[in-house]
């Protein structure tokens, strides 16, 4: 047992590693600074080398982001075509399509966003309701709305999940496309998150046609395409390596400068409420060295790895509660007397975080069903179509 | 990064799974409890075993083994409510380092426990020789044990009073601390393995209980209950091979990989007994059933090696410190 990287991954990050303190200085101008980091190798790791990628394994990629991290760099503008949209069409897209597409998004010429989510499908994604209607031509007219859509404000493509047959069970009659963002019918409408932030929007589809070419995928095929997206998700988040909301270490700080301001009996208190959170956190930490050992053994992350995510909330919200409270008075207003908004800020971000990427009721199930073996909830959706599905409801 | 078992130490707990599953049982815990049996596997058939002495050194005669080989086979022990606990041998192992009475411990001639500074000693009840500590010496000698009423009969718990003492070593608040920790990382593995086994007990009720015409493991309200153990118990594991990993290979981190194994073993094993008590419903509640043997392990073993709240706080103070 040891915590070392292998020779190869030793080199990979002493590569990585000299390379970003080099150029750390660059990141303000985020597509820039993701064309830097193309351009040595660091991005799309783990695609294959003709798409454009490195070729590498996840392990690479995991240490590329633990560099990242360590640095403070914030993660990369196109992220998301990174881990979900690219490997998507990598997977089902056409020879035209990869050549079209790839390239310019690992360079992040263009800025890609994944449309599934919708106001009436969240949790239960298969739910979905905007429809894609077969012209004569054969292309296709979307109509419908999307939610939560991160980047669709400044995206130039997304991948689209749609309805294209009503008629059959909710999970067969879905398809998959690129849609141009800039296309005429698409509105973006940008949606004020609880922080204040607005990084996710509304995009509303009215009559868009979408050509047949960008199909990804067959017609009906599309919750087996998403499927492989959110599977690549997994995959480009690491077994683990990521971490939610604030390191435990900057939190233990914060306390231990706060700690003399309190009464005794408080800081007792602080202490107890510190060590749970902390001993949660090392906990998620030292599962998610366990994930990355699989990894660099080259094995795939499991349904397991949704724990760390899972508990990350748990403890980043505990964590950050703490970090709050010991500002005594100053807890009851969004800055403190010297300006400082950090913790304000970090309690408004979190409850997101227990929604997002799949929620914690959403994460139980998987690993229950999943990892535990336990019964599925019956359900009422199966083996009718969509349509008779809603008039149940 | 390598941080998992190898095959060697998956064969070690096969083996110790083997013999445990053998030589003891919750039956024997209820035994125990109900008519004062002795404890299985008992310490001569630990000794002979070989894996209670598995950290002692081979030339006292132990199997010159490691912490982290130790706490593979102490979860083993705690699934089925083994005693007595592989944290008196662990803790002996160190305190006796070095001496004669080593080789003693390590052939079964004699039968060590630690005492703390107060209260019932852990493993006392068969004891003839135990470790203590006067004015910051480490004394040894003889003792009489009076044995209280047990929650979990297993820990052999019982007051001691120390007869004609020896002094081992003047100034042993090192030793001693080490001999803590470690006795932390064991107590952790042996709640690991308790934990997971109470898990199994309840995940295989709920895929096999019906109520309202489903099995009850796939409402929601059951289900969470038991991902949540799961996602404990597996947190504990990673912190438990975290501290003995620590013990053998980075003292440093020793103090702090301790304390969390300690807390997150106190708590998660706590939660496991009350969750699966709870998943079984009225039979989870009966003398019967095994879910109780487990919860008095839980109940008695968060307050060994200090309790729950103190391994917190050291947690905190040790986080807190690094940020000096």
């Amino acid at each position: 047992m040891d915590f070392d990287d292998t020779p190869d991954e030793a080199a990979w990050r002493a590569h990585v590693r000299s390379f970003l303190e080099h150029h750390r200085g660059e990141h303000d101008a985020a597509r820039a600074w993701q064309a830097t980091l193309y351009e040595a190798g660091f991005v799309g790791v783990t695609w294959p080398v003709e798409a454009g990628g490195r070729g590498g394994t996840p392990m690479q990629q995991a240490i590329v982001d633990q560099e990242m991290a360590r640095l403070g760099l914030p993660s990369l503008v196109n992220l998301i075509g990174i881990g979900m949209c690219g490997p998507t069409v990598i997977m089902h897209g056409s020879d035209r399509q990869k050549e079209r597409y790839l390239q310019r998004l690992l360079r992040a010429d263009d800025l890609w966003c994944q449309l599934f989510s919708e106001p009436a499908a969240g949790s239960d994604l298969a739910a979905l309701r905007t429809r894609a209607v077969r012209e004569p031509g054969g292309d296709w007219r979307v109509n419908g709305q999307k939610v939560w859509t991160t980047l669709a404000h400044l995206a130039d493509y997304g991948i689209l999940l749609t309805r294209t047959d009503p008629d059959v069970p909710k999970h067969r009659g879905l398809t998959m496309f690129v849609v141009d963002m800039k296309a005429p019918g698409v509105t973006v409408r940008p949606l004020r998150q609880m922080n204040g932030d607005a990084h996710f929007n509304e995009v509303f589809f009215d009559d868009v046609l979408v050509p047949d070419a960008e199909r990804l995928g067959e017609a009906g095929d599309g919750w087996r395409v998403a499927l492989t997206t959110l599977m690549s998700e997994r995959l480009s988040l690491g077994g683990g390596g990521t971490s939610i909301g604030p390191k435990p270490e900057a939190v233990a700080r914060h306390v231990a400068e706060h700690l003399g301001a309190l009464s005794a009996d408080r800081q007792a208190l602080a202490r107890q409420e510190l060590g749970r959170g902390y001993v949660a956190a090392l906990g998620a930490r030292y599962t998610g060295y366990r994930q990355l050992s699989k990894l660099s053994r080259g094995e795939l992350p499991g349904p397991e790895a949704s724990a760390g995510k899972l508990s990350g909330t748990r403890s980043a919200r505990d964590l950050t509660d703490l970090a709050v409270r010991v500002l005594g008075a100053d807890a009851r207003v969004a800055a403190t007397g010297d300006g400082d908004r950090t913790w304000p800020t970090m309690q408004a971000v979190l409850p997101g975080m227990a929604i997002a990427g799949g929620s914690d009721q959403v994460l139980r199930n998987i690993i229950g069903e999943r990892v535990l073996g336990l019964p599925a909830e019956p359900r009422t959706d199966k083996g009718v179509s969509f349509k008779e599905s809603l008039h149940e409801l | 990064m390598n941080f998992d078992l190898d095959q060697e130490h998956l064969d070690l707990a096969g083996g110790a799974r083997e013999f445990l599953a053998a030589s003891a049982s919750p039956a024997a815990a209820r035994a125990a409890l109900e008519e004062g049996a002795a404890v299985r596997p008992g310490r001569a058939e630990l000794v002979k075993s070989g894996f209670a002495t598995i950290t002692i050194p081979e030339s006292a005669g132990g199997g010159g083994g490691s912490v982290l080989q130790l706490a593979v086979v102490a979860e083993q022990a705690g699934r089925v409510l083994a005693g007595p606990s592989l944290v008196t041998f662990a803790r002996a192992a160190v305190l006796l380092a070095g001496d004669s009475r080593l080789a003693g411990l390590a052939d079964g001639s004699l039968a060590v426990a630690v005492a703390d500074d107060d209260g019932p000693v852990l493993d006392a009840i068969d004891g003839d020789t135990f470790l203590a500590r006067r004015d910051g010496a480490l004394v040894c000698g003889p003792g009489t044990v009076t044995a209280r009423e047990p929650i979990d009969a297993t820990r052999g718990l019982g007051d001691v009073a120390l007869g004609e003492t020896v002094v081992l070593a003047a100034d042993a608040a090192d030793r001693w601390r080490r001999g803590e920790r470690v006795g932390r990382t064991i107590l952790a593995a042996e709640g690991l393995g308790a934990a997971a086994r109470l898990l199994e007990m309840g995940v295989a009720y709920a895929k096999q209980r019906q109520a309202f015409g489903r099995l009850i493991g796939s409402y929601q309200a059951v289900k969470h209950l038991l991902v949540d153990v799961y996602v404990e118990v597996e947190q504990l594991r990673s912190l438990v091979w975290w501290a003995a990993w620590a013990a053998d290979r980075a003292p440093a981190e020793l103090p702090l990989a301790a304390a969390a194994a300690k807390a997150a073993a106190a708590t998660t094993l706590e939660h496991a007994a009350e969750a699966v008590i709870q998943v079984h419903g009225g039979i989870g509640f009966t003398w019967e059933h095994d879910a109780h043997l487990y919860w008095r392990r839980a109940k008695v073993d968060r307050f060994l090696l200090g309790d729950d709240v103190a391994a917190f706080d050291e947690v905190a103070r040790l986080a807190m410190e690094a940020t000096r």
